[in-house]
């Protein structure tokens, strides 16, 4: 008895299976073990208490904590009688039965002496037998159980005669786990390394386990069919065969599923058991005595209450007032208006402008014909929204009650607002001057008077463009050369026709010879100009001096010899009958001739004839001059300087005045114009226009600057030609669109005065546009504030 | 040799600084830069040579003026910005970890800000606020009548309804307003205070739907500075005339929907009284979240306001008595002041001066047209907007009582005799006192903007009103200037005194012009017994050319018979111009010279020319086409009418 009661004492602590020498006459079956564990488990008890007498090992009691007591003495009893017995029986008896006979000697013996409770298992035990009993006769008819189990056995003991028999280790296993009663010892390894073997592994005493038969496939099934309970059963392979599932296995199960503790009965939050706490133990964990810290007030805290204190003393901390504390006025008397200066306006600050103030289109009943027809409104709606003139359309209501609620009115105030304090703000000053001031003042053109101002005679009978126009010295006769080939000479008085030549090329230019004693018109035609004296126009002794004055210089060309640039040639006899006295061939069409003032001297213009284009030739001499070695740029027109030996020469963008005494560049006056068209000379010589085809007029002073003193652009077509009147201060020009417009351009003597430039007429669809070409050719009459222009159209004008 | 200047030293490359920079030496996001751009005033600048502005860059980029930004630097307000996002931080930080009494001591001691030196700043004196107001009540206004949304609070709604409120109050109690206009957006009020002409615009009284498209903070950004000026405009303009800012709510008439009303307006000697009796103001907020606390205030702030209701009525009698005195000592005081001008009606406007009779002119028609409807007594039945109208006639002196489903607070019902005009929007008038005129709402308006009682007939219920015309308008010399004689010929006789007094004015104008033009060539009457010639010598002399001479001399002879024939009716003139619709070959002639002149003048002055002519062409065809509209209109309405008669 004393020996037992320390061991009781280590509850919890596993016990090592321990060898035991008794041979293990009854060997456990695990499947017996699962049926009765209760038993079991006494005779377990029953044994270790058996050992513990013989060989002082310990053993372990796990379950039984509640009927220490009682059991103990049951079982000292017992293991006297009992265990010899078991010996004594025959192997052949399993452990079992011999457990169910051992519990039933003991209840007889014990049942009095037994605890009641205790009483329950018994009466389960009792239950369990029979069933036992009959799992047993099944069993011994098994073949490959217990019996089958040992018998091989028996070689083996003969094989190695050395092996030593350990009892039969009992686990003393209160736990219904069949773990403990699967006694294949192989561990957990892959239990296919045992397939070609017949056994499945080893028991505790290191027997063999046989393989448990199994059937085939359809043996499987049937019995899966067969037993209602297959599938509760699942597969131990360690022990090869199929277990039947307890109750207890699926409530584990199920609770595992559940993610629960498999054990139902644990509790894990048990109370925790207080070591240390606020009580004193009569035995403490620790005998240290209390320290000083436990009774002494704290140093640093002290320090921190300090720093408050101090800082409550200085102010720094105001402690909360307890009570309401009125609030502060909101709202006080923010201006003073003795010291108040309102805002000095700065240079840097722009004030945001104010919103626009609504307009009438704006009511909601404006009058009616503020309200937008369908096509605005169509075009309000398409149009972007910043495009908008106005970010509403206007409407009208009957009454104020119909007027709805303006949508528009949170997003507009945004917009207002975006605009105050991200709108770029600039200071914009508005031009605030009256449209009419900057129109010059200038004198009216009645004043101005007199200048042609209606129409009074046309001249019909060109079948082409007129291209051309010249009034001889006298102002009686009017000449005009046409793309139709002729050349007409017309009286300016009447309008009649008084000649026609008939000329084999177009006729570019007619120029009537400036001399009054002499009556020669020059033609250019072509590749030649032509010098044509017009008979029964002029008195017989005019007539005879002009025919005399164009031979003489038919003698003089014999002793020179022929110049390759200009060929003098005599007129044929039917030409000559015509009135053409010299024809001069040039090398390239000529496009304008021009007189020296004295008669003599003519130039001729042929653009294409690189250096030879501007010639100059004396009628008298029948000589040709070329007076510039190279030209620079195309050359538009030429003019003699009206009183000095001098020569202006128009290239396409500059005009050169050269010296012809001197045989130098005077000046290049820097037009400024694109393509000069035309040009002329003022009468007093210091002054001269020139018209442009990029519709430009320009007046040069000739004593001012080499730019132009006024460039003038009204014409809406290409200027075609300009052209001084020889003794009123008047100036006309005529352009591609038909018009012909006058001014009165009044030169001073004084030359600090500067020329005084008024238009006085606009004489508007003078000549008809043809092929975007109109009003071709103006010309003053040479005494008479008369205008002569020749167009397009075919017809020549007189403007009077 | 001068100095040489680096560039990039002065002028626009130090004088502007891109927004980046801005944000970078202030050390701001850009969120609160935007804020503090909004309540300090600052606003981008335009350079005129980006490129210097830019160092050289012509990346697009938003300018300010380096000065703003500089002055910026120094801003309280951007100090608390700062601390509130500390504050923040240690809010969420104490507040995730759950130190909820940590968090109430931050609470109590959040930073908060006020911008009562930014007003001071940016309107150093009361004129300069009140030349800023247009933009502060527009949105006051419009807040007033939005609705609660996550964004908007509800005491930000109440307050600006209660700014709004005391703004009115102050324009009743003054009566300066002067101009108010229906329009399609709103209605617009004009008021003069302290020579300022302040216009704001209040939507129609529906409810708001808020757009999803407007960045509410950045309203909400304007509207607390605006709430924050107007408070202070309000203050200085109640203790300006005397009376106590703030003006209590009584609660009662707010929830009865009294609108305005609900404000008891009390002047400073009568405030004196009540505040022995009453210690605390009793100022408290309907929509406020009402903690028990707060309840049981309101229940008290109620009884005193009960207890206090027979007191204040009192007051207010006493008030309105006073007010009535003064405006009688004021008629007193002008009568008193007036005598007999020397000169009969010498136009100041044309002299150049303003003398003193032009004053008291001015000051009488004024004090006229401030108690325009002194003598009315106008009620408004259920569907006119009581929020306007009361407004505006009450500004003008009416007495105004309305229908109860208007709001409670109503002086006097329907069935009153002293009622003069009652205004009613409705198809039909059932039935009717005849002691009363019927009228639609756009009288008042109409009457206003006329500055006259005009005859009710033709706003009669029912009836198809005259167009509706802005008073802002002034019409310039080209601007269409839709119906002329809209108000001819309808006042009553009260107004009618004044307007006779126009169209003398009007008279006297045109004599004058002629007298002018009379003095111009008196000389040249003299000179007319001399010789012609000599006259023409003497001009030849001067320099005038001989054509003007001679139109001169021409002009002279037909005024002469003119003057001889009739002394014409003065709107004579411009029934000529009119009718002489086909260009005399004169006119023609001096077009040509016009066109003719044109040809002389530079290409400069052509552009500026054309550019002018541009807009004037533009407003002209505008013009061209509203009359031929009308014309139109009015052949329509001819043909339909003659339809008619003919059927």
């Amino acid at each position: 008895m004393p020996s037992t009661r320390p061991t009781r004492k280590a509850t919890g602590t596993k016990a090592a299976p321990a060898p035991s020498k008794k041979v293990a006459p009854a060997q456990a079956p695990a499947k017996k073990a699962v049926v009765a564990p209760k038993s079991k488990k006494r005779t377990v008890e029953e044994a270790r208490d058996e050992s513990d007498d013989e060989f002082g090992e310990v053993a372990i009691d796990m379950a039984s904590d509640d009927d220490e007591e009682d059991m103990d003495g049951d079982d000292e009893s017992d293991d006297a009688e009992d265990f010899p017995e078991e010996g004594e029986e025959g192997q052949d008896m399993s452990a079992a039965d011999l457990e169910e006979d051992e519990d039933e000697d003991s209840e007889g013996s014990y049942m009095d002496g037994d605890s009641i409770v205790d009483s329950q298992e018994e009466l389960d035990d009792e239950d369990d037998e029979e069933s036992d009993f009959d799992d047993l006769v099944e069993d011994d008819i098994d073949p490959n159980f217990g019996h089958n189990l040992n018998e091989p056995l028996a070689p083996e003991s003969d094989y190695n005669p050395i092996v030593r028999e350990y009892p039969e280790i009992d686990p003393v296993y209160d736990s219904d786990s069949s773990t403990e009663e699967n006694d294949n010892t192989v561990g957990d390894i892959p239990m296919h390394w045992y397939d070609d073997y017949p056994h499945i592994g080893y028991d505790i005493d290191g027997k063999k386990i046989m393989r448990p038969a199994t059937g085939d496939e359809l043996d499987k099934f049937l019995s899966t069919m067969d037993d209602p309970d297959s599938w509760l059963s699942a597969h131990n392979y360690k022990e090869g065969q199929d277990v039947k599932l307890s109750a207890e296995e699926l409530e584990i199960i199920r609770r595992l599923e559940g993610n629960r503790i498999p054990d139902a009965d644990y509790n894990p939050y048990e109370d925790q058991v207080e070591f240390f706490s606020s009580k004193t133990e009569i035995m403490p964990l620790s005998a240290a005595p209390e320290p000083k810290r436990r009774f002494i007030p704290s140093k640093h805290e002290a320090k921190r209450i300090m720093k408050i204190v101090r800082a409550i003393r200085e102010g720094r901390i105001v402690p909360r007032k307890s009570g309401y504390v009125p609030p502060k006025p909101k709202y006080y008397n923010l201006w003073n208006d003795a010291e108040d200066k309102p805002r000095e306006e700065h240079v840097m600050h722009i004030t945001a402008p104010k919103m626009k103030l609504p307009t009438h289109d704006e009511s909601y009943n404006p009058p009616a014909e503020y309200l937008p027809t369908e096509e605005e409104i169509k075009e309000w709606n398409e149009m972007d929204k910043e495009d908008r003139p106005k970010n509403y359309l206007p409407q009208k209501y009957n009454a104020l009650r119909n007027v709805p609620g303006y949508g528009q009115f949170i997003q507009e105030r945004f917009e207002r607002c975006l605009d105050l304090y991200l709108a770029p703000r600039v200071r914009k000053n508005r031009l605030n001057i009256d449209p009419e001031s900057l129109i010059p003042k200038l004198p009216s053109p009645r004043d101005l008077q007199p200048f042609p101002t209606r129409l009074a005679i046309e001249f019909l009978g060109h079948e082409g463009r007129v291209r051309s126009i010249s009034v001889d010295p006298t102002g009686l006769w009017m000449a005009s050369g046409s793309d139709d080939k002729t050349v007409r000479i017309w009286e300016i008085s009447t309008g009649r026709c008084m000649a026609t030549y008939h000329l084999d090329e177009l006729v570019t230019s007619v120029v009537w010879g400036p001399n009054k004693e002499v009556a020669v018109l020059a033609v250019a035609c072509g590749y030649k100009v032509g010098l044509i004296l017009p008979e029964k126009l002029f008195s017989p002794e005019l007539t005879l001096h002009s025919e005399e004055y164009l031979k003489a210089g038919f003698a003089n060309v014999a002793t020179g010899e022929p110049n390759p640039k200009a060929q003098w040639k005599q007129p044929t006899p039917a030409e000559f009958e015509k009135g053409i006295r010299v024809w001069v061939h040039l090398q390239k069409p000529v496009k304008q001739v021009t007189w020296h003032r004295k008669g003599d001297y003519f130039s001729t213009v042929a653009p294409d004839a690189n250096n030879s284009a501007v010639l100059i030739h004396q009628l008298t001499k029948h000589q040709t001059q070329q007076p510039f070695k190279k030209n620079k740029g195309a050359v538009q027109r030429v003019m003699f300087h009206p009183t000095k030996p001098m020569f202006f020469v128009a290239t396409q963008r500059y005009v050169r005045q050269y010296n012809l005494q001197r045989q130098e560049l005077v000046k290049t006056m820097q037009t400024g114009v694109k393509w000069i068209s035309s040009l002329d000379v003022h009468p007093a010589g210091d002054n001269l226009i020139i018209g442009s085809y990029d519709k430009r007029l320009c007046w040069f002073d000739l004593d001012l600057s080499s730019k132009p003193y006024k460039t003038l652009r009204y014409h809406q077509q290409a200027i075609r030609s300009v052209a001084y009147h020889k003794r009123y201060p008047l100036f006309a020009s005529c352009a591609d669109d038909g018009n012909v417009q006058i001014f009165h351009g009044m030169v001073y003597n004084d030359l600090l005065q500067n020329p005084l430039i008024v238009p006085v007429k606009i004489l508007k669809n003078v000549h008809q546009r043809v092929d975007a070409l109109g009003a071709l050719c103006v010309e003053w009459h040479p005494t008479q504030p008369w205008l002569i222009s020749s167009g397009a159209d075919h017809t020549i004008k007189l403007f009077s | 040799m001068g100095k040489l200047h680096k560039k990039g030293k002065a002028g626009a490359a130090i004088n502007y600084i891109t927004r980046n920079q801005a944000l970078k030496k202030l050390q701001v996001t850009l969120a609160d830069f935007r804020r503090l751009c909004i309540l300090k005033g600052i606003y981008p600048r335009e350079p005129k040579n980006k490129k210097k502005a830019n160092k050289g860059s012509t990346a697009p980029s938003t300018f300010y003026y380096a000065k703003d930004i500089q002055y910026l630097m120094h801003e309280p307000i951007l100090g608390k910005f700062r601390e509130y996002k500390t504050f923040a931080k240690k809010m969420a930080k104490v507040m995730s970890k759950g130190q909820y009494s940590t968090a109430k001591t931050l609470a109590e001691n959040k930073p908060i800000y006020t911008l009562d030196h930014i007003i001071k700043e940016r309107y150093p004196s009361f004129t300069d606020a009140l030349r800023d107001l247009d933009d502060a009540l527009c949105m006051i206004f419009l807040f007033a009548t939005m609705p609660k949304t996550e964004k908007i609070k509800s005491e930000t709604i109440e307050n600006c309804q209660r700014l709004a409120a005391e703004f009115q109050h102050y324009i009743l109690h003054t009566r300066s307003l002067r101009k108010t206009f229906l329009s399609i957006k709103g209605i617009y009020y004009q008021a003069e205070i302290k020579g300022q002409t302040v216009t704001w615009l209040v939507p129609y009284q529906f409810s708001q739907d808020v757009p999803t498209d407007v960045d509410f903070r950045v309203m909400l950004t304007f509207l607390e500075f605006h709430q924050t000026l107007c408070g202070f405009v309000n203050y200085r303009l109640y203790s300006d005339v005397n009376l106590v800012y703030p003006p209590t709510l009584d609660l009662k008439l707010d929830e009865g929907g009294a609108g305005m009303n609900a404000l008891i307006i009390e002047s400073t000697q009568s405030s004196a009284n009540i505040a022995k009796t009453v210690n605390q103001p009793i100022i408290s907020s309907v929509a406020a979240s009402l903690s028990k606390e707060e309840k049981q205030r309101l229940q008290e702030s109620e009884k005193r306001l009960k207890s206090l209701s027979s007191k204040i009525a009192h007051i207010q009698e006493t008030e309105d008595s006073n007010n009535s005195t003064a405006e009688n000592d004021q008629d007193a005081d002008s009568a008193m002041d007036e005598f007999p001008a020397p000169l009969p009606n010498l136009d100041g406007t044309a002299a150049g001066t303003v003398t003193f009779t032009d004053i008291q002119k001015a000051s009488q028609h004024l004090t006229h047209f401030q108690s325009l409807f002194s003598n009315c007594v106008i009620f408004l039945s259920r569907e006119v907007p009581r929020y306007s109208l009361e407004f505006i006639l009450r500004a003008l002196g009416a007495q105004v009582g309305w229908d109860a489903v208007l709001g409670e607070g109503s002086p006097f019902d329907e069935n009153d005799d002293r009622i003069t005009h009652q205004v009613s929007d409705r198809p039909t008038q059932g039935h009717r006192f005849l002691s009363r005129q019927y009228v639609q709402p756009q009288w008042a308006y109409d009457c206003i903007n006329a500055g006259k009682i005009l005859i009710g007939d033709g706003y009669f219920v029912g009836k198809t009103l005259p167009p509706h015309l802005s008073p802002f308008v002034e019409a310039k010399e080209g601007d269409y200037v839709p119906d002329v004689n809209q108000f001819e010929g309808q006042t009553e006789d009260l107004a009618i005194e004044s307007g006779d007094e126009d169209e003398e004015d009007e008279e006297e104008d045109e004599d004058e012009e002629e007298d002018e033009e009379d003095a111009d060539e008196d000389e040249d009457e003299d000179a007319e017994h001399k010789d012609l010639h000599q006259i023409e010598l003497e001009a030849e002399a001067k320099g005038v050319a001989f054509t003007e001479f001679e139109a001169k001399e021409n002009k002279k002879k037909t005024r002469a018979t003119k003057a001889a024939a009739v002394a014409a009716p003065a709107s004579s003139a411009p029934a000529t111009r009119s009718a002489g619709k086909k260009r005399t070959a004169a006119e023609a002639e001096a077009e040509e010279a016009k066109e003719l002149a044109k040809i002389m003048m530079t290409n400069k002055q052509q552009k500026l020319y054309t550019k002018i002519q541009y807009g004037k062409n533009k407003k002209a065809a505008e013009v061209e086409k509203l009359t031929q509209k009308k014309e139109q209109l009015a052949k329509t309405a001819k043909g339909s009418a003659n339809k008619k008669a003919k059927k």
